[in-house]
């Protein structure tokens, strides 16, 4: 299955909603710590099994997260660590790009997410506790959202309602937000521990998903959410990232520092479906293909960048 | 690196599973202070708050002993102004200053301990900042230089000076009283009391140094001084001197500034010393022209640890890594540096390779080549603005001089260059040297290479 070598380490990778072979990822220098970012736009071979760089965008400070527009083609959202936002255009060249830098967050921004239903704008979180909305044809932020106490890792829109979102901090909460409201709709005590990340069920826009430095992914129904609907174990470190299939309603992929992707059925009572251990470090980024049902994509620490099908070794050559 | 060290902090948060409210950054995992490999395109710095570095370094031109400018200067009135400059130029409160110590030589021992006293009253130094004098014979000014970082590390006191004085105008080499008989029956003893070109002799004709390549030695010497002179390399270390020089026919006494090092010699060549006559040894090869010069000079170095240096906003010219002192064969005392360089290199945790600059006194140019040679050193890496054969060799001065120039060299080079080592030999059959790194105040990169295919991967990361 294809692989792509990143000269940096990889921190998110994402498959273009517009085009089946087309992904992108965010890659930052020494893990992120100190140093340099760049984006990959890459392409899968039609035939043989390669992964080929169409472009890429250099960063003064490590990528954390980026986003396709679900609008045009061409357009990605990257969250910088620098605390800037920018905005590329793949059909530019890089001499071009970005085409817009908005720099509004005081910390590291940790993930970014386009609005699928709207298609006009996108979240950001940040690690200076603070959500942001965006427009791309606005300079300055619509609208910051405060009201987490810790750093806000990840925020995800609802896949039905255009103005919900919900967001995963530091804190330990999971909170639900509707545009609309002047704060928070919803706040979820989700876990103990640090929650890293989360996600909206594509098939039911009452279902969350949540993924906690407590190793565990947990499943909430916002209309009763005193306890979880399911608790997946199985992580041995804290869960970095989480993402329901776009094609099976009960099926979700996570990635882990323990340096394994899971597959999981949230329905089923032995809810592992599958465990690919191909990342030699932190599995840090996970995304499955909205266009092709079952492709999956990872990518971690080791600079690697696997994309495979569900079922397949992502190291099969 | 704040930045950094916080990033390191959320993420290590992701692997410790904690209380929900209490972010306890205390325990037992911690942030690394070392971020990434030395190839990295950002700095990699190992830079730590009790370091010891050196934030100025300044050095009275060195003249020709009896006939040179300060022919006619007290010793003290050489270590005052450089005294003064360490103070003036750093916008220092002198009374921080926790001790100087003056390296010198040839003078009798109180009596120049209290000049150094003096000199430090006329360069505005208060009565509450001690003093006190050090002779390691030649390296005595690198010695003084060691013992205050030594004292810092040992937390005796914060910011101290190390110095070095010579006037061999006014105290010229000589032996006072009688030489106990009992020497005769102690070789080694004996050999202490071999004058020095004999000891020069020795080492060119044990380990074959032809008097061509001593010859050589020096033109290159004086070559690279003059060149480093003309294009006002040491206009940056040198602090002039308001003196006077007395006419020594009339009498008559002029006011004169001494900025510049007189004893340099543009135009010297082989064929032109190949003429002089040996002066040690009837058919040997050390002569007045390869040997280096008698002079009168003065340096001062102010040392501090790192912390307070950047408390202060001082410039960091260099850190004080290691020193080693060893000793050898009296007769061939010559071979010092050979053995003091490996040392203080080896305690630094480096190798030779790893050295980018070198300043190695040239006493005699025989000694000088023999330690080049023997430690397999790039001509093009030591002595780069010349050395004492040119420049001058006021013996108690020479270590800080040797501070001076190397510190500022280094800092004209740039991130290139990033170790450097003064050495010289001592007579009566000793060596030291010392390992300076590089500080943060270099100049930017001006010699850098262009890297093809950087992997932006740290080496050690590898």
């Amino acid at each position: 299955m294809p692989v792509f070598k990143t000269p940096f380490n990889g921190y998110s990778v994402k498959f273009s909603p517009f085009y089946e072979s087309r992904l992108a990822v965010a890659t930052a220098q020494n893990f992120g710590i100190l140093g340099n970012g760049r984006i990959h736009v890459l392409d899968l071979s039609p035939t043989a099994p390669t992964l080929s760089q169409l472009v890429s965008f250099d960063t003064a400070d490590g990528v954390y997260d980026l986003s396709w527009s679900e609008s045009h083609d061409s357009l990605l959202v990257a969250a910088i660590a620098d605390g800037s936002v920018k905005i590329y255009d793949t059909a530019l060249p890089p001499t071009a790009n970005p085409i817009r830098s908005l720099h509004e967050h005081t910390r590291e921004v940790h993930s970014t997410d386009y609005n699928p239903t709207r298609r006009d704008s996108f979240l950001t979180a940040s690690w200076d506790d603070t959500i942001k909305l965006w427009t791309v044809d606005r300079p300055t932020s619509v609208r910051t959202f405060k009201e987490h106490a810790y750093c806000v890792y990840n925020a995800a829109w609802n896949p039905r309602h255009s103005d919900v979102f919900c967001s995963a901090s530091g804190d330990c909460t999971l909170r639900i937000w509707d545009v609309r409201e002047a704060g928070s709709t919803m706040i979820i005590p989700a876990h103990e521990f640090e929650i890293l990340a989360c996600d909206w069920n594509k098939y039911d826009d009452c279902v969350i998903a949540s993924a906690s430095v407590d190793k565990s992914i947990k499943l909430w129904d916002v209309r009763n959410y005193r306890v979880p609907i399911a608790v997946l174990n199985g992580h041995g470190y804290a869960v970095r990232r989480v993402k329901f299939s776009p094609h099976r309603r009960n099926v979700l992929a996570s990635c882990s520092y323990d340096m394994t992707v899971c597959l999981w059925d949230f329905m089923v009572e032995d809810a592992l479906v599958a465990r690919y251990d191909h990342h030699t470090e932190f599995a840090v980024g996970v995304d499955m293909s909205v266009l092709v049902d079952g492709l999956l994509a990872s990518t971690g620490w080791d600079e690697l960048v696997y994309v495979w099908q569900q079922g397949m070794d992502p190291r099969a050559v | 690196m704040e930045k950094a060290t916080n990033r390191q902090r959320v993420l290590l948060e992701h692997l410790r599973p904690l209380n929900s409210s209490a972010h306890n950054y205390e325990s037992s995992l911690s942030a690394s202070a070392c971020a990434a490999g030395d190839s990295a395109a950002y700095q990699r710095t190992s830079a730590y708050g009790d370091d010891v570095v050196i934030v100025a370094a300044y050095r009275t031109a060195l003249c020709k002993s009896k006939r040179g400018g300060f022919k006619d200067t007290y010793p003290d009135d050489l270590l005052a102004p450089v005294l003064r400059a360490l103070i003036e130029k750093t916008n220092l409160n002198p009374s921080e200053v926790g001790d100087i110590v003056v390296g010198t030589v040839l003078a009798p021992g109180s009596q120049r301990a209290s000049e150094c006293r003096m000199a430090a009253f006329y360069a505005g130094f208060p009565e509450t900042v001690p003093l006190r004098t050090v002779n390691r014979q030649c390296s005595s000014g690198l010695q003084a230089v060691a013992d205050v970082a030594a004292a810092i590390k040992a937390g005796f006191y914060d910011i101290g000076i190390g110095a070095g004085l010579e006037s061999m105008t006014a105290n010229p080499m000589a032996w006072e009283g009688s030489v106990n008989p009992k020497v005769e029956k102690f070789q080694k003893a004996q050999n202490c009391l071999l004058p020095m070109g004999i000891t020069s002799e020795n080492v060119a004709h044990r380990f074959g140094v032809t008097r061509q390549e001593q010859d050589q030695a020096a033109v290159e010497s004086h070559r690279k001084a003059a060149a480093a002179t003309s294009a006002g390399k040491f206009k940056d270390e040198i602090i002039p001197v308001a003196t006077k020089i007395v006419d020594p026919k009339t009498g008559e006494e002029k006011p004169v500034t001494i900025s510049v090092d007189d004893g340099i010699r543009p135009n010297t060549s082989v064929s032109e010393l190949g003429k002089l006559k040996t002066v040690f040894k009837k058919d040997g090869t050390t002569t007045a022209g390869n040997s280096s010069q008698v002079s009168d000079g003065a340096g001062a170095v102010l040392l501090m640890k790192r912390s307070l240096a950047m408390h202060k906003g001082l410039p960091i010219l260099g850190v004080f890594r290691t020193f080693a002192a060893v000793g050898v064969d009296p007769a061939i005392m010559g071979v010092g540096p050979a053995v003091a360089i490996p040392a203080a290199v080896k305690a630094a945790g480096l190798e030779i390779d790893d050295i980018d600059l070198f300043e190695i006194n040239e006493a005699f140019a025989s000694q000088f080549v023999y330690c080049r040679n023997k430690l397999e050193i790039d001509p093009e890496k030591v002595n780069v603005n010349g050395g004492a054969m040119a420049i001058g060799h006021p013996l108690g001065a020479t270590g800080a001089r040797c501070v001076a120039t190397l510190l500022h060299e280094m800092k004209r080079r740039g991130k290139d260059c990033r170790f450097g080592v003064i050495s010289m030999c001592i007579g009566t059959g000793m060596g030291a040297a010392a390992v300076f790194e590089r500080g943060d105040c270099a100049d930017e990169l001006c010699n850098a290479r262009k890297v093809e295919n950087h992997g932006f991967l740290s080496k050690d990361a590898r």
